[in-house]
């Protein structure tokens, strides 16, 4: 059983990388790559593994490739231009780092791997690869790698932040346009207004600043 | 994938048996909580609501069925066959998973052999519903984008983010709970509540968690999604028959696995206040009973609270629900140190 399912997972994992980089169209090619990763996932759990295969669907799955999914379907997908092309150089590199990579490869599995067929394999204890057995490796082990880590998430939401902050809508614009708040919508609207009058209301204070900074100009 | 409690073990025909009980459960519940909500939003809008067909109208969700199987299947020209009719499925097929891992009692002893009232006691269970409802998100998106169609495509990526804003603050408001229980189990869960419900000190998270539920199965006042005043009707605009009917059964699902989520997490799974030794059968109609409870709290809601508006829903999700879902975590994290200190 576990063969069988070992066999569909790696078939699906190589059809969604080899996908991932064959294919034309941007859209499938990041649904080859959500593929891929399901099935990553899958095999994980075949390792006994099921916390590390629900974090790679949560997080690459679920999170990182819903926003390219996203942004691919937004910006379109056949009438992407597909640019000028890598170059020879550009050709040459590309053939030489996958070189290197398959070198690489070969040595870890032919040095290390290869001796464990035949044998039992490695000696699991019970609850290996737990939540538990992770979060306390997390927070012992591995305490500085994991505080960094978080830090730099941290960083990374702080800089998203910063950089998402747009002008106007909810921000106060200084210019006496009526802002929302958020809890505007938690306490009670007074009589006679409502999503309209809002609409309204505030269309009539945009011109009304318009108008006032054209006379300022005029004076 | 291993299980969590590893002291006793089912044989293959048993987890069979679950497999085929637990699709028909979710079958049979779906056209009822259909015809509740039919019913219920009549009397909340001063009116009958279906009573033509059968007794009642008790069979009106029979005669919907019907109507949506018999009717052609039609797709527009624009939209991408294979990834159009593939769509649904997926919404499908996670939601009746999802379903399988709530508990609907204890393992008691059926036939001589202990048999767990769950397709599966998991030893990541919250984080296994938190990847299948990612997985979920492609069955709206593929098939909005597939379609081919604007109405479809705007209500895909509302969906889109939608998701993706609440279930940050739902996955944060559970981790107080799994701070206090200790464990991912929900069976463990349910356990741990022998004593007190966890919506007594996680009344917070409980909250958000409700808040983020509405806005997960895109239902009033968080339906953005399906706003039929300005997108006709969202991502399933461009379906008809029976791909149709699949949407709708997945997201009706979908409300019951919330409510069924909330009920293992929050409100003592199988356990009866005061009363410790119930028999076992006893154990699913509680679930059933407390999982109805809140099918009816979202109806009420659904009748009661205008759509929010876009920009409200996103400014509302991430200022004021996740700071809230992070405070929540912190606070009982200090809280549960000191305390077993």
């Amino acid at each position: 059983m576990s063969a069988v399912l070992f066999f569909i997972a790696a078939a699906g994992t190589l059809a969604g990388a080899i996908g991932v980089i064959t294919l034309k169209d941007p859209f499938y090619a990041v649904l080859a790559l959500v593929g891929h990763l399901a099935s990553l996932a899958v095999l994980f759990l075949l390792l006994r593994a099921e916390f590390i295969a629900a974090a790679q669907v949560v997080v690459y799955a679920g999170a990182v490739m819903v926003l390219y999914v996203f942004v691919v379907s937004y910006i379109g997908g056949q009438n992407l231009a597909s640019g000028q092309g890598p170059g020879r150089a550009g050709t040459f590199g590309a053939f030489a780092c996958a070189g290197a990579l398959v070198v690489e490869l070969f040595i870890a599995v032919l040095g290390s791997g290869l001796r464990a067929i035949g044998t039992i394999g490695g000696h699991v204890a019970v609850g290996f690869g737990s939540p538990e057995a992770i979060g306390s490796l997390l927070l012992t082990k591995f305490l500085v790698p994991f505080e960094i880590a978080s830090y730099l998430l941290l960083l990374a939401a702080v800089g998203a932040v910063t950089l998402a902050r747009r002008r106007g809508g909810l921000d106060d614009q200084g210019d006496g346009t009526p802002t929302i708040s958020v809890m505007d919508f938690m306490r009670p609207r007074p009589f006679g207004t409502g999503t309209m009058a809002e609409g309204f209301g505030h269309a009539e204070a945009l011109s009304a600043a318009q108008s006032e900074r054209r006379q300022e100009r005029e004076s | 994938m291993s299980l969590a409690i590893v002291d006793y073990s089912e044989y293959w025909w048993i987890q069979i048996i679950k497999a085929i009980v637990i699709f028909a459960l979710g079958l049979q519940l779906v056209p009822l909580v259909l015809l509740f909500e039919r019913k219920l939003l009549g009397r909340f809008q001063g009116r009958y609501g279906p009573n033509r067909v059968g007794l009642y109208g008790l069979i009106q969700p029979l005669a919907d069925i019907v109507k949506l199987l018999g009717k052609e299947q039609s797709r527009p020209n624009t939209s991408v066959g294979a990834l159009y009719i593939l769509a649904p499925t997926i919404s499908i097929v996670t939601a009746v998973a999802t379903f399988a891992i709530i508990p609907f009692g204890d393992a008691p002893h059926i036939f001589g052999t202990r048999v767990g009232l769950y397709g599966v006691d998991l030893s990541i269970g919250p984080l296994y519903i938190f990847a299948l409802s990612a997985i979920a998100f492609y069955g709206l998106m593929l098939g909005g984008w597939a379609s081919g169609s604007k109405y479809s495509f705007l209500g895909a990526m509302r969906a889109a983010a939608q998701l993706i804003s609440y279930e940050v603050s739902q996955g944060l408001a559970l981790v107080g709970v799994l701070i206090t229980a200790g464990t991912l189990s929900l069976t463990g869960i349910v356990e741990g509540q022998g004593s007190i419900w966890y919506i007594v000190p996680q009344f917070a998270g409980f909250l958000i968690f409700l808040v983020a539920a509405f806005a997960e199965t895109n239902r009033a006042p968080f339906d953005l999604v399906e706003a039929d005043a300005e997108l006709v009707g969202g991502y399933n605009t461009e379906y008809g028959g029976g791909r149709f009917a699949s949407y709708y059964f997945a997201e009706y699902l979908n409300v019951l696995v919330v409510s069924g989520v909330a009920v293992t997490i929050f409100l003592g799974g199988w356990l009866i206040p005061f009363w410790s030794h119930q028999p076992a059968w006893v154990d699913p109609f509680v679930v059933l009973a407390k999982m109805s409870i809140f099918v009816i709290f979202f109806v009420w809601i659904r009748a009661t609270l205008p759509r929010l508006r876009y920009d409200q829903l996103m400014s509302f999700g991430w200022k004021v629900l996740l700071p809230l879902a992070t405070l929540n975590t912190l606070v009982t994290a200090i809280i549960v140190v000191a305390v077993h200190k």
